[in-house]
């Protein structure tokens, strides 16, 4: 069974139009940032400057033979100015270099990052990356955040429902931490409160999508469920079509809105987004040609509205908490040739459920259900109508919390595959830490964890700041 | 003969047990008791609300150190009071933020949160982790909630006589738990402390574990007057069992600079100051 993988998705005018206009793009930025500190920050001095790097080092293995699987460096300077107006302007890059050609910043999906979000690839192995760039601007009645920035909903834990306001980078799976995979993106974010209610309101016209693994890559998506494996057909022949990606900066930009208080002990939120999708959809084309079946996949992004709310409370020794969000327009892909584009439309409803229990010293240990079921759907579906994972994590510190270990179990009920990851961390100084840690997936490969069955491995990681 | 027997009476009603006893429990009876102690304690001024820097300092067995800067506020409210901690260095720690709702009603469990930058989501933490120790100090959850005051929800107390602390005279009193579980919670079956009578400050405390062990002291030292309030400059922790202490360091107290009430909120502490 051939698989399709994401990676031939490849879109020479995207790279054309990024590279083009990237330097107006980033002048243009600039101007913007500039003219917001020169409006709001026109009264006021910077009376503090507050810089700091943060590097790391991380040297990887397959646990099958220690054969050497990654060496990774990142620098992530961060410099605050705070104006005497109470203004904030908050800068934090990344600068990131990587031995791995299959684990290269370059090799991912094209066309996934925005122009005013894109990293500045350097050769093969590095990129350099604006990470956040926002003002933040606290009045009488609102709080403004404004650039560049990561915006997370949510109370569940590695996995999300609700924090999908920014999309996020799979080119390393879901192993990276999510502070690092979230793709941060230009936008507004206004706080007000309205009677007891914490209001939030985003606008975001900064397109970035999910970010997966490109051609070649090691996590390059092979299931099924997540791309169209067409059937060992004689003459089957298959292009991918650039993406058809919306363009128009306002007409297509994202809203969020999040209601949240504090009532009777429960911390409580309602939460709606007017988004796209951030998984491109792959369309399928099929037509007939001299030498047999041919099929042009057409990426395009659709919208959905979502709707959902979050809770937490706690109980003696345990926290309640979860979240739940309804999309209004799914498309799952469909099964076999039923369906003529090879998508199926319909509803989602996803939740999560956790109870964490702290009864022992210094020690969390936390489950979740997380369950997603696919709603009025149009024709047969590759994936279950009910899709569950179950987690537990557990974490422990020892001396005085210079120790931490953790265990993270992530299983897919449905196909029985998972990911088991255990870390050690010990902290020698304030400013430096080292860790171990490994990652082991089993199970099917025609499921989500288990597609990456060869790809365990080892980890060995430093840690250095400085201020 | 008569003169022999009055001196043995005498003899006998002064050694006597029954006269000891009495004589140290009409000393005692003069001293205020346990209960009395800590209503004093709790009830001295300590503003209605605080700003202040603390510094921590982290010490082990072998001697390396670890130090965190932090900035706190303290305000009382009709029902409640709310304490915020954000921490402003070093880098790995940095906006890490803990906030917590201590009711009046002691039917009410407090209401916790931690914010963790690392996954930039404050998190709901359950107050029975109170004996939990506080980020990596020697000071527990409740420890940093109660700071030099003592809970008559948790324990009784009792005036033991007299002590000293630092060289200033003062009362000792001991608190044990009023149930097992609260022992449990908190990781203490008895307390120890030398209250200052004059200031109503405890300066010194010592702490048992739950197996009866000589589980910590806490020593509270440089008390100066700050704007017309009598306050702790100095705690130091040391912990018997580990070996580990920590020195917290009060510094910039201000009991008069407004403090806003959205600074105690789960907004506040994503955000970070």
């Amino acid at each position: 069974m051939p698989h399709l993988t994401l990676s031939k998705v490849v879109i020479p005018y995207t790279q054309v139009l990024s590279a083009k206009y990237r330097p107006i793009l980033a002048a243009i930025n600039a101007v913007l940032v500039a003219g917001l500190c020169c409006l709001f920050t026109s009264q006021g001095y910077a009376i503090d400057v507050q810089s700091s790097l943060l590097s790391s080092a991380e040297w990887s293995a397959s646990s099958h033979n220690l054969k050497q699987q990654n060496f990774q460096l990142t620098l992530e300077p961060e410099f605050i100015l705070r104006f005497d107006n109470r203004i904030k302007l908050t800068v934090l890059s990344r600068l990131r270099s990587i031995s791995l050609d299959a684990l290269s910043p370059e090799k991912v999906t094209d066309n996934a990052y925005s122009p005013y979000s894109e990293p500045l690839f350097i050769g093969n192995s590095s990129e350099f990356e604006l990470r956040e760039f926002y003002l933040e601007i606290p009045t009488d009645n609102y709080y403004f955040t404004l650039g560049k920035q990561q915006v997370v909903w949510g109370k569940a834990d590695g996995l999300k429902v609700l924090d999908i306001v920014n999309p996020q980078s799979y080119r390393e799976f879901i192993l990276e931490d999510f502070d690092d995979s979230r793709i941060p993106q230009w936008m507004a974010n206004i706080e007000t409160s309205v009677g007891e209610w914490d209001t939030q309101f985003l606008w975001i016209p900064d397109q970035s999508y999910h970010v997966l693994a490109g051609n070649g890559g090691l996590y390059t998506p092979t299931s099924p469920l997540l791309v169209p494996t067409p059937s060992a057909i004689p003459g089957l022949s298959v292009d991918v079509q650039p993406f058809d990606r919306p363009r128009r900066t306002l007409k297509d930009s994202d809203i969020g809105l999040r209601l949240a208080r504090f009532w009777r002990g429960w911390d409580l939120s309602l939460n709606y987004l007017y988004q796209y999708d951030n998984f491109a959809l792959l369309y399928q084309r099929r037509s007939i040609t001299d030498t047999g079946l041919h099929i042009d996949i057409e990426p395009q992004y659709r919208r959905t509205h979502v709707l959902g709310g979050s809770f937490s409370n706690a109980f003696d020794n345990w926290v309640l908490r979860g979240e739940l969000a309804y999309f209004s327009d799914r498309h799952f892909l469909a099964e076999g040739f039923s369906d003529s584009d090879g998508i199926t439309k319909g509803a989602e409803a996803s939740y999560v459920l956790g109870l964490d229990w702290a009864g022992l010293e210094n020690t969390l240990i936390s489950g979740q259900l997380f369950q997603s079921v696919a709603l009025n759907r149009e024709s047969a579906t590759l994936r279950d109508k009910t899709d569950s994972t179950v987690s537990l994590l557990v974490n422990h510190t020892l001396l005085n919390e210079t120790m931490e270990l953790r265990l993270i179990w992530l299983a897919n009920t449905n196909i029985g595959d998972g990911l088991l990851r255990l870390r050690a961390s010990y902290e020698w100084q304030d400013n430096l830490k080292t860790w171990i840690s490994s990652d082991t997936y089993y199970g099917s490969e025609e499921g989500i964890f288990g597609q990456f069955d060869d790809n365990d491995r080892l980890t060995l990681g430093v840690e250095l700041g400085f201020e | 003969m008569k003169m022999l027997l009055l001196f043995t009476g005498l003899v006998a009603l002064f050694s006597s047990p029954t006269f000891a006893e009495n004589a140290a429990n009409n000393a005692t009876n003069k001293l205020a008791n346990g209960e009395q102690v800590a209503t004093n304690i709790n009830s001295r001024d300590e503003g209605e609300a605080v700003s202040r820097k603390l510094s921590i300092e982290m010490r082990d067995k072998r001697g390396k150190t670890r130090h965190r800067e932090t900035m706190g506020y303290r305000k009382y409210y009709a029902g409640e009071k709310r304490t915020v901690i954000f921490y402003l260095s070093p880098k790995n720690i940095k906006d890490t933020a803990f906030l917590t709702y201590d009711y009046n009603n002691p039917e009410l469990e407090d209401t916790q949160w931690l914010y963790l930058p690392a996954l930039r989501k404050v998190r709901r933490i359950s107050a029975s982790d109170r004996g939990d120790y506080f980020l990596g100090t020697d000071m527990t959850y409740e420890d940093i909630k109660l700071e030099t005051r003592v809970s008559t929800a948790d324990f009784n107390y009792q005036t033991l006589g007299t002590c000293n602390a630092d060289g200033k005279p003062g009362l000792q009193i001991e608190g044990t738990p009023k149930t097992k579980r609260i022992a449990r919670e908190l990781g203490y079956s008895k307390t120890l402390s030398c209250v200052d009578n004059t200031l109503w400050m405890v300066r010194q405390s010592q702490f048992w574990d739950i197996k009866g062990n000589l589980l910590k002291t806490v020593t509270i030292s440089n008390i100066e007057k700050v704007q017309g309030i009598w306050t702790q400059h100095n705690i130091d922790v040391e912990n018997h069992k580990t070996g580990h202490s920590t020195k917290l360091i009060f510094s910039a107290v201000d009991y008069q600079s407004p403090v806003p009430d959205d600074i105690f909120t789960t907004n506040a502490i994503k955000r970070g100051l």
